[in-house]
C-alpha cells in the first residue's frame, strides 16, 4: 500500500504538471483528493492494515494530501501568472490613430459674432434683428440719407423686385430704426447680421457680415463710445492694444468717427497689413443725429445716443490672419476644419 | 483729393513737416490715403548754361554743346532740335543719373565724340508731356543748381479722402483753412483783385446771360477776357496741376483748372466768338435733345437736365461737362469766363443718368458756394490775363436772384459738453469755431454762430459740437463707460446658437454661402410652382446673372460646396448651414424665413480605419442627435420630395408639424452639381420654432423594468408605422419600444426585432402582469398590421 501512495503522489504530481487549465486542475483534484478520489479511497483501506502500520500509514496519507493541495494551488498560481503573462505578451501599437468621431467646426463668422455679443452682452446690449430685405426708408431715408444725397455712393445697393423700394440691407442700421420705432428709450442693443453691397473683390464680397451697436439715453456722451469701443477692443483683441476715433462723416451720426485700433500684428510699429501706419480700422461710429431721432419719433432735446457698426469678416480676419474674404464663403472644408 | 504741400503751404505758411501735416489732417477727418514724394530721381540733373554749340562733325541731327554746370566746361552731344543760344540755361543730366523714366545716363561716345552727360526734356525728366525737345529753363534759373530745387519740383502730394459732406474741402483753400484752424496757423486767401487788369467795355456789353431754370442754377457769373493769346501754361502752373493729378491743355483751360484746385469752384471757359448772340441762356433740356460734349461724345439729355445754350443751342451740360463746339482752343482770342452754382441733387441727377462724372460734378453735387462763386471768377479772370495777355472786360455779368446767408445756430455750451463728454469751456469754442470761419457771438453760455456758406453741412447744434471736437482732436476726448443697465443679457439668438452647436457638435462643419443664386443652379433643382421654392426674389441689378436670384432652400449652396470640394479631392464632407432664404409673395415684402439645412457624402467619419460610405441613416441620425440637443419630438416620413431619390425621401415633423426634408439627394439632381457620389442631407424651416429652455428634471426610477423581446415579419410596413401603432394601443405600463435590429435572413422577408420594456413608476410588476400585457398587446399588433411573428 505504501507503494500505491508514492505511484498515486507520482501520478497527481504528474497529472498537475500537465494540467493547462483551471479546470483541469480542478479535475486533477477531484481525482485525487476529492471524496470518492484515490487518495480517499486509499484512507478507507486503511482498516486492512495491521493496526501497529495504521499510525503511520494515516500519516503518510494525510502528508500525501497536504503537499498535493499545495500542487494543486501552486499549478493554479502557476496557470494565473502564465495567463497574464499571455496577456501581457498581446502587443497593441499605441501610436495608431484612434477610432473617432467626427468633430464639426463652428464658421469664424459665426464664432466672432458670439464673442462679440458677449462682450457687448456684459455692458448690458441685448440682441436685436431685422429683416434682410428692407425699405428705403428703413435703410436710407430714415437715416438721414434722401434720395440723390452723395452719401448713397458709399455704399453701392442692391434692389429687389416685388414693391417698390425694396432693397437688401446695405448695413445693420435699420435695425436701430426699426427698434427705435418700437420702443421707448432708453434703448441698448446690438443688431449683428448680413448687409449686402455691390463689391467684389478680395477685401470685398457683396454679401457680409456686420454687427451694430446703439445705445440711446437722457444722457449719453462721445466719451462713454470711446469707453465701450475700446473695453471691446481689449477684450476681443487684447488689452494692451490703443484705440483712437479720427472724425469722418456717416448721415445718421454726428459727430461721426472712424475707429481705429493698433495693428495686431506689429503693435503699432508698422508692418505690411496696416501699410506702415501701426493702426487698422475696423468701425464707424457717432453720436445719433438728431434728424435720426425725430425721424423714429425720439425727441432729440431730451435724448442723446451713440452708435457704432463694424464688420465682422474684418475683425475675424484680424483676428485669424485671413487674407482673402471670399475663403469665409466657399465651404472649402480645408479652411473650415480649421477653426476650434 | 490730391494735395500738393507746395501749394498748400502758400495758403497756409507752416513750417511742420509733411508727416506732421498728414497726421493732423487725418485727426481732422481727411484720412491721408497715400502720400508720394515728386521730384525724386533728379538729384543728379542739374542746372546748365549753353557755352556754345556747333555740329557734330559726323552726324548732321547730333549738336556738340558747350555747357557749364557752374563748376566745369564739357561737351555734351545732343540730338535735339532745340539747343538754345550761349547763356540759355538747360537741364543737364550727370553720368550716373537715374532719370525717372528709367533712363540711365553714362557718360559715352557718341559717333567718335565724347559725351559727358545728357541734355534732358520734359519728358525724359518725368516732369512734363513735351519730348520735342531739350527743356529750356528760365534766363534767371541758376547755373549748377539741383534741377528739383530750380523748378521747385520737390513737393510731397497727400492723397485725401474727403467725405461727401465737405465740398469746401474739394479746394485746397478749404483744406488750408482747415489746416490754419488746427495749428493755430495763418490761412492766407489766394488773391483774386482785378479792378487793376479792367479795362475798354464792360461786361454786360459783351455777353449777356438769362437764367430761365433758376431752380437749378442758383448763381451765373460771366467774365469776359479779350484778345487772349491761348498757348501753353508757364511751367509752375502746369507742375501744381500735374500734381493735382490734372493734364495741362493750354493757358486758359489750365486756369480754370488751377482755380477749381484752389477754390473748389468748377469753371469753364467758352470761345465767345462761337457762341451764337454771344450771349448765355440757361435753361432746362428738352427731352431727346442732343449735345456733343468736348470728350467728343454725343449725349441724349432729358427734361430733369439743366443746360448752358448759347441764343441757339445747349453750349454745355449745366455742371458736369461742356460742348466741343464752343471750347476754346488755340485760335481762340474772345473768352467768357463761367462761374456757376447749381443745385447738388440735380446734377448728381444728370451725372448718373448720362454715367458722365466729371471734377465739376463731383463738386457741384456736392454743393459749391453760392457766395464763393465771383471771387473764384475773379481769380480765373486775373490768372487769364496774367498767363494770356488779354484784357478784362470791366466787371461782370452776375445773376444771383435769392442770394444765400450764413445759417444761424446755437450752440449751447452746456450741451456741446455733455454730448461729448469733455470739458470744453465754451470760450474755447467759440475760438475753435471762429479759426474755421465761423461767425460767433456770444450770449452767456449759448453761442450764435454763423456757419459759412461754404459749409453747408452745418445746419444743427450737433454739427457744430462736432466741429468743436473735430479742432480739439478727438484724442482729447476723455474715456468713460456707460452705467450698469439694468435690462435682459445679450443672449443671441438661442435657437440658431443651439442648433448650430448641436449640428457641429454631430460633426458637420458650419459653411456660410452667399445668399444668391444663379437661374442655372435654380434650373437645376427642377422645383416648380405651387412649389414655395419656386418663388425666387430677383435682384433688380445683380453683379452678375450667376447673382440674380435669392436662394429659396439652402441645399444649392450647399450642393456647390460639396462639388468644390470634391475637386480638393475632399473625403468626407460633412457641411451645414444656417441661414435666410427668400420667398416672392403677394404682399410688398417677401417672406424671409430661417432655415438650416445639412449635407453628408463621401466616407463616414473620416477617421482612421472607416471606409464606408455615408448613408441614410447617418443623415438621419444627424437629425436624431439635433432633435434630442433641441428637445424636439422629431419624426421622418416616408414622403416624396421633390429634391430627393425616391426611394430614399421623407418629410420632416417637429412636434408634429412639416418642417421640411431628409433623404438621399435624387442623383440627378447631384449629376448637374458634377457630384458623383451619393449624398444625404435635410433642410428644415426655423421660423417660430421655440428656443430650448432649460431642462426640468424627472425623478430617476426606483423599480425595475421587465424586457420582451419580439421578432415580426414586417414585410413593407415600416418601423415608423409599427411604432406609432403599439403608442395607439394603450399598452399598459409599456414604458418604451425600441427597435433592436432591421434585418433580412437569408432570401426571406425582412424582419424586426423589437425590444419592449415594461415598469410601473410605483412598485415591481410581476412576471404574470407583463405576460398578459405584453401578449395581448403583440396579439392585437399582428392584427392590426397584419404581421406574423418570425
Amino acid at each position: 500500500m505504501t507503494e500505491d501512495l508514492g505511484r498515486l503522489v507520482h501520478e497527481a504530481e504528474e497529472a498537475l504538471a500537465a494540467a493547462s487549465t483551471d479546470e483541469a486542475v480542478r479535475q486533477v483534484e477531484a481525482r485525487y483528493l476529492g471524496r470518492k478520489g484515490a487518495l480517499t479511497a486509499l484512507m478507507q483501506r486503511l482498516g486492512a492494515l495491521p493496526s501497529a502500520e495504521r499510525p503511520a500509514f494515516g500519516k503518510a496519507v494525510n502528508a500525501a494530501k497536504g503537499e498535493l493541495e499545495a500542487a494543486a494551488k501552486r499549478r493554479f498560481a502557476e496557470l494565473r501568472e502564465a495567463a497574464l503573462a499571455a496577456e501581457f505578451a498581446r502587443r497593441v501599437d499605441v501610436t495608431v490613430p484612434g477610432r473617432r468621431r467626427r468633430v464639426g467646426h463652428i464658421h469664424p463668422i459665426t464664432r466672432a459674432t458670439r464673442d462679440a455679443s458677449a462682450i457687448f452682452g456684459e455692458l448690458g446690449f441685448e440682441v436685436a434683428e431685422g429683416p434682410q430685405i428692407e425699405t428705403d426708408f428703413n435703410n436710407f431715408e430714415a437715416l438721414n440719407i434722401p434720395k440723390d444725397h452723395p452719401a448713397r455712393d458709399m455704399q453701392d445697393t442692391f434692389y429687389v423686385e416685388g414693391g417698390h423700394d425694396l432693397l437688401l440691407r446695405t448695413h445693420t442700421s435699420p435695425v436701430q430704426v426699426r427698434t427705435m420705432r418700437s420702443r421707448r428709450p432708453p434703448v441698448r442693443i446690438i443688431a449683428p447680421g448680413v448687409v449686402y453691397r455691390r463689391d467684389d473683390d478680395p477685401t470685398h464680397s457683396p454679401m457680409f457680415h456686420q454687427i451694430e451697436g446703439l445705445l440711446v439715453d437722457a444722457r449719453v456722451s462721445l466719451a462713454e463710445l470711446k469707453g465701450v469701443l475700446l473695453h471691446f477692443v481689449h477684450r476681443f483683441f487684447g488689452p494692451d492694444l490703443g484705440v483712437r476715433l479720427r472724425p469722418s462723416y456717416f448721415p445718421f451720426t454726428e459727430p461721426s468717427a472712424e475707429v481705429d485700433m493698433q495693428c495686431v500684428f506689429c503693435r503699432g510699429a508698422g508692418c505690411r497689413t496696416c501699410k506702415q501706419t501701426g493702426w487698422l480700422e475696423i468701425a464707424g461710429c457717432g453720436m445719433v443725429s438728431p434728424a435720426v431721432f425725430e425721424a423714429v419719433g425720439y425727441d432729440p432735446e431730451a435724448v442723446t445716443g451713440f452708435a457704432f457698426g463694424m464688420g465682422i469678416e474684418r475683425i475675424a480676419m484680424l483676428r485669424h490672419g485671413v487674407s482673402d474674404i471670399r475663403l469665409f464663403y466657399e465651404s472649402d472644408v480645408r479652411f473650415l476644419g480649421q477653426f476650434r | 483729393m490730391r494735395v500738393s504741400l507746395e501749394w498748400l503751404r502758400e495758403l497756409c505758411p507752416v513750417d511742420a513737416s509733411a508727416d506732421a501735416i498728414a497726421t493732423r489732417l487725418t485727426g481732422l477727418g481727411f484720412e491721408v490715403e497715400a502720400t508720394e514724394r515728386l521730384g525724386d530721381g533728379l538729384e543728379a540733373v542739374v542746372v546748365a548754361e549753353v557755352l556754345a554749340s556747333r555740329p557734330h562733325p559726323q552726324a548732321d541731327r547730333l549738336t556738340l554743346v558747350d555747357v557749364s554746370d557752374g563748376v566745369a566746361r564739357r561737351t555734351i552731344v545732343c540730338g535735339a532740335p532745340n539747343v538754345p543760344a550761349p547763356g540759355g540755361k538747360v537741364a543737364l543730366a550727370n553720368p550716373g543719373a537715374r532719370l525717372p523714366g528709367g533712363l540711365a545716363v553714362e557718360a559715352r561716345v557718341v559717333r567718335g565724340v565724347d559725351s559727358a552727360g545728357m541734355l534732358c526734356s520734359e519728358t525724359e525728366l518725368g516732369v512734363g508731356d513735351d519730348a520735342s525737345g531739350i527743356m529750356i529753363l528760365d534766363a534767371d534759373s541758376r547755373v549748377g543748381a539741383a534741377l528739383a530745387d530750380a523748378l521747385a519740383l520737390r513737393d510731397v502730394v497727400l492723397h485725401l479722402g474727403v467725405t461727401p459732406n465737405r465740398p469746401d474741402a474739394l479746394g485746397l483753400l478749404g483744406i488750408a483753412r482747415e489746416l490754419a484752424a488746427a495749428l493755430g496757423a495763418p490761412l492766407r486767401a489766394p488773391d483774386a483783385e482785378v479792378a487793376a487788369l479792367e479795362q475798354g467795355r464792360a461786361a454786360n456789353a459783351a455777353t449777356s446771360v438769362e437764367v430761365l431754370d433758376a431752380a437749378r442754377c442758383l448763381r451765373y457769373v460771366a467774365r469776359v477776357v479779350e484778345g487772349a493769346c491761348v498757348g501753353p501754361s508757364p511751367f509752375w502752373l502746369r507742375r501744381r496741376l500735374r500734381a493735382a493729378g490734372l493734364r495741362p491743355i493750354s493757358n486758359v483751360v489750365d486756369v480754370t483748372n488751377y482755380v477749381l484746385v484752389e477754390l473748389g469752384q468748377p469753371l469753364h471757359a467758352f470761345d465767345l466768338a462761337r457762341l451764337r448772340g454771344e450771349r448765355i441762356v440757361v435753361r432746362a433740356a428738352r427731352d431727346g435733345e442732343t449735345i456733343a460734349t468736348l470728350d467728343g461724345v454725343t449725349r441724349t439729355l432729358a427734361a430733369d437736365d439743366c443746360l448752358i445754350c448759347d441764343a441757339e443751342r445747349p453750349i454745355a451740360i449745366a455742371g458736369v461737362m461742356g460742348g466741343g463746339d464752343t471750347e476754346v482752343r488755340g485760335e481762340t482770342t474772345r473768352v467768357l469766363i463761367e462761374a456757376a452754382c447749381f443745385e447738388p441733387r440735380a446734377i448728381r441727377r444728370t451725372s448718373r443718368r448720362l454715367g458722365l462724372r466729371s471734377e465739376s460734378s463731383l463738386r457741384f453735387e456736392r454743393g459749391v458756394d453760392p457766395n464763393g462763386v465771383d471771387r473764384a471768377s475773379r481769380r480765373a479772370a486775373q490768372l487769364i490775363c496774367a498767363t494770356s495777355g488779354g484784357r478784362l472786360a470791366r466787371g461782370a455779368v452776375d445773376v444771383y436772384p435769392r442770394p444765400v446767408a450764413p445759417r444761424r445756430v446755437s450752440l449751447r455750451g452746456d450741451r456741446c459738453r455733455a454730448l461729448l463728454g469733455a470739458a470744453v469751456a465754451t470760450g474755447e469754442m467759440a475760438a475753435r469755431l471762429a479759426s474755421l470761419g465761423f461767425g460767433v457771438t456770444r450770449t452767456g453760455d449759448t453761442l450764435e454762430v454763423d456757419a459759412p456758406t461754404f459749409r453747408p453741412d452745418i445746419a444743427r447744434e450737433a454739427d457744430l459740437c462736432e466741429e468743436v471736437a473735430r479742432v480739439g482732436g478727438l484724442d482729447a476726448i476723455p474715456i468713460a463707460l456707460p452705467p450698469l443697465h439694468e435690462g435682459p443679457r445679450a443672449s443671441g439668438d438661442a435657437l440658431l446658437e443651439a442648433v448650430t452647436d448641436a449640428l457641429a457638435a454631430e460633426g458637420l462643419d458650419e459653411a456660410r454661402s452667399l445668399a444668391f443664386m444663379s437661374p442655372q443652379d435654380f434650373g437645376r433643382l427642377g422645383v416648380t410652382r405651387p412649389d414655395p421654392r419656386a418663388r425666387c426674389v430677383t435682384i433688380r441689378n445683380p453683379l452678375g446673372v450667376e447673382q440674380s436670384l435669392l436662394r429659396t432652400t439652402l441645399l444649392p449652396g450647399l450642393l456647390g460646396a460639396v462639388g468644390r470640394n470634391l475637386q480638393h479631392k475632399a473625403e468626407s464632407i460633412y457641411l451645414f448651414e444656417v441661414g435666410r432664404v427668400f420667398f416672392a409673395t403677394r404682399d410688398v415684402a417677401p417672406d424671409e424665413r430661417r432655415h438650416v439645412a445639412g449635407i453628408l457624402c463621401g466616407v463616414r467619419a473620416g477617421g482612421f480605419g472607416e471606409r464606408a460610405e455615408v448613408e441614410l441613416a447617418d443623415v438621419t441620425g444627424v437629425l436624431e442627435g439635433l432633435a434630442e440637443r433641441l428637445g424636439w419630438t422629431l419624426e421622418c416620413q416616408a414622403a416624396k420630395e421633390t429634391l430627393l431619390h425616391p426611394g430614399q425621401s421623407a418629410r420632416v415633423l417637429v412636434g408634429g408639424e412639416g418642417r421640411g426634408l431628409c433623404g438621399q439627394i435624387d442623383p440627378r439632381l447631384r449629376q448637374r452639381f458634377e457630384i458623383d457620389r451619393p449624398c444625404f442631407a435635410f433642410e428644415l424651416d426655423l421660423a417660430g420654432l421655440p428656443a430650448p429652455a432649460p431642462v426640468r428634471m424627472r425623478e430617476l426610477p426606483r423599480f425595475p423594468t421587465i424586457v420582451r423581446d419580439l421578432s415580426v415579419i414586417a414585410g413593407d410596413h415600416a418601423w415608423g408605422e409599427v411604432r406609432k401603432t403599439i403608442a395607439a394601443l394603450g399598452v399598459p405600463h409599456l414604458e418604451d419600444v425600441c427597435l433592436i435590429e432591421d434585418y433580412r435572413p437569408g432570401q426571406g422577408p425582412r424582419s424586426l426585432l423589437l425590444r419592449f420594456t415594461y415598469r410601473a413608476p410605483e412598485r415591481t410588476l410581476t412576471d404574470d402582469e407583463v405576460n398578459a400585457a405584453h401578449e395581448s398587446a403583440v396579439a392585437r399588433l399582428l392584427a392590426s398590421l397584419g404581421l406574423a411573428r418570425r
